[in-house]
């Protein structure tokens, strides 16, 4: 009987029925993109990281990081990458030969990094290529090329073609210098690398710093990044004289700076999930309460409760499933569109850099979010029916019917 | 049924205390066609949810076939409403979700009827009621008459022991209320319902064949 009842009620009230389901669809979808969008913001920033620096896991030799000193390298490379090479876990590698120093142009000179790699071997490791933004992905004839980091060509107000002079103690401490003209600026997102770094050849800095069979860093990415760990002490044992270090623990500023922007998306995504509640939770409660007389009468007429609990009960249900549906279908689209076309903060992206997002933000897009949208209609509308239900078992229907109450 | 000593307050040992009732004995016999009547608030609605255990006394006892009403728990008064009391209200309280033939059909699908024997007491009352051409109607689409004896018809429908009608000819015209009281005259002698109005309409009171008076919550005249 009730489910003939709820069913009849959703039916022959069309526009109240629609009504909910849309407000619940547009809540979730809202939801779902927000949870997408902030998903996004937080893997786009690991994978940077990783693809322009640390990979999944990176080498280094125990002291190196401590006192950044060519004394303190890895060596001789041969070695390492025979080693690496028996390895199937990973999937590429890429060996860095950084020293810091000094950079100059005629007007004006700052502290940076300079940093040998291989474009091959960087294009396959992370991509580095699409990273970009000015110029082209080349050390130029004869290696003579740099590559640099945006923020850094902006504060020294470097364009493509301009000069720059690297100054730097080489591995017997003789200070040398070397030319460089700007071939590409790239913007990695990785607020290290941008503020600091200026990418040369590995064979050019090499000769600079009178090293051979050298490197600083070796930063692995791994096939199954579920295996990191393991992959990792499987390394310490390989390398045991060897640092070997996985993203996190070589960034733990990005770590921290992740946990506080999870703990502000956490905020911000449980006020979008309250007001999204509580739309649900509104608009359920108000549609029962409006039909208080219609149950009222029903109940004075000799209805059992238990059947007219059980009908709002259907009903709600019924309504919440029909605009999860609706909003689950909703938030797909928003989510594969955020993920597919990007959403674009430009207006934001001087703030954005500072913390190393992008400005054009792409959203993640999981199977679990829907499933919690699921848990999160499914709780606003079973609070939503609890209180119209507990006025229903205690109200006296005639005071309802006669207008004595609400 | 029988009334012993019903008293009625509303807002009790509260600067808004309403004695609505005061010390009621009364016996119905079965088959009576009785009018609580008397002047707005003088306590007749009030008794007559009494009866159908719509409301509550506050205190003295009411006993139907001998059995302890009065006492009877929310859930047990809802099964005695459902089986033995059909209700008509002066605002004829239709199930707006409803087609007319769902609403006469309501209790007694509640009360698990069957299918063909619902059918067959819908198309029965419909015709004594003449409106078997509105059956497919929402009550939205019907005028105030039609509704009246819709909600007469789900009312008598699953023939309850008792019919309580509160002002039942309040919002009808002379011609429909005429028409209702000769139906429920002819439902009370064929199927031997006792029914018990509260209403002030003359119309009502001439019908009746017992006409209980009350005033300021006391009755003052028992004919």
């Amino acid at each position: 009987m009730y489910r003939h009842l709820a069913w009849l009620s959703l039916w022959r009230r069309k526009t109240r029925s629609l009504m909910v389901i849309m407000m619940i669809a547009l809540s979730l979808s809202g939801l779902l993109g927000l949870q997408g969008l902030y998903d996004g913001m937080i893997t786009h920033l690991i994978n940077t990281t990783i693809r322009s620096d640390s990979g999944e896991i990176s080498l280094y030799t125990k002291e190196y990081r401590l006192h950044k000193s060519l004394d303190y390298r890895l060596s001789p490379l041969s070695k390492f990458e025979k080693e690496l090479s028996r390895i199937q876990e990973l999937s590429s590698y890429s060996v860095r030969l950084q020293q810091e120093g000094l950079i100059a142009t005629a007007h004006k000179s700052l502290g940076a990094t300079i940093k040998g790699i291989s474009l091959e071997n960087e294009q396959n490791f992370g991509q580095l290529d699409a990273f970009i933004t000015e110029g082209e992905y080349s050390f130029g004839k004869g290696n003579k090329g740099a590559l640099i980091g945006s923020a850094l060509a902006k504060k020294l107000h470097l364009t493509i073609g301009s000069r720059v002079i690297f100054t730097a103690q080489d591995v017997n401490a003789e200070i040398n210098a070397i030319s460089f003209r700007i071939s590409g600026i790239l913007k990695t997102g990785n607020p290290a690398l941008d503020e600091h770094s200026v990418f040369v050849s590995m064979e050019k800095i090499s000769a600079f710093l009178n090293l051979k069979e050298s490197a600083t860093q070796i930063a692995l990415r791994i096939k199954d990044t579920e295996r990191i760990s393991e992959v990792q002490k499987e390394l310490q044992i390989l390398f045991p004289h060897t640092d070997v270090l996985r993203w996190d623990e070589l960034y733990p500023l990005l770590i921290q700076m992740q946990e506080w922007m999870n703990i502000f998306n956490l905020a911000s995504y449980a006020i979008v999930f309250i007001v999204a509640a509580l739309g649900i939770f509104g608009v359920m409660l108000v549609s029962v309460l409006e039909r208080m007389r219609e149950f009222s009468i029903m109940l004075a007429i000799g209805t059992p409760y238990k059947t007219v609990r059980d009908q709002i009960l259907l009903e709600a249900s019924l309504l919440g499933v029909a605009g999860f549906i609706a909003g689950a279908f909703l938030g797909w689209i928003l989510l594969f569109y955020m993920s597919t076309a990007g959403v674009d903060m430009r207006s934001f992206e001087a703030g954005l850099e500072l913390y190393g997002y992008s400005a054009v933000m792409y959203a993640n897009m999981h199977l679990y979010y829907f499933f919690q949208a699921f848990l999160a209609v499914f709780f606003a509308t079973l609070l939503s029916i609890i209180w119209p239900l507990r006025i229903l078992k205690k109200m006296k229907p005639i005071q309802v019917i006669q207008g004595k109450m609400l | 049924m029988k009334l012993n000593h019903v008293y009625k307050t509303f807002y009790p040992d509260s600067p808004k205390e309403v004695k609505a009732l005061t010390d009621i004995n009364l016996t119905f016999e079965k088959g009576e066609f009785t009018t609580l009547s008397g002047e707005s608030g003088s306590g007749k609605t009030t008794l007559l949810n009494i009866i159908g255990g719509l409301d509550s006394a506050t205190s003295g006892q009411i006993f139907l076939d001998d059995e302890e009403i009065s006492a009877y728990s929310e859930e047990k008064m809802a099964k005695l409403r459902l089986h033995d009391i059909g209700f008509i209200f002066q605002a004829y309280n239709l199930i707006h979700v409803l087609t007319v033939r769902e609403n006469i059909g309501f209790i007694m699908k509640l009360l698990k009827f069957d299918d063909k024997e619902i059918e067959a007491r819908i198309l029965e009352l419909a015709s004594i009621l003449k409106i078997e051409n509105i059956l497919d109607k929402l009550p939205g689409e019907i005028s105030g008459g039609q509704q009246q004896r819709v909600a007469v018809a789900r009312a008598v429908a699953s023939r309850p022991k008792l019919i309580l009608a509160d002002e039942p000819t309040a919002n009808l015209d002379s011609k429909n209320s005429e028409r209702l009281m000769a139906m429920l005259r002819t439902l009370n002698e064929k199927e031997q319902v006792t029914v018990i109005f509260a209403s002030h309409d003359k119309y009502v009171l001439e019908q009746s064949k017992r006409i209980i008076v009350l005033d300021d919550g006391v009755v003052i005249e028992d004919r």
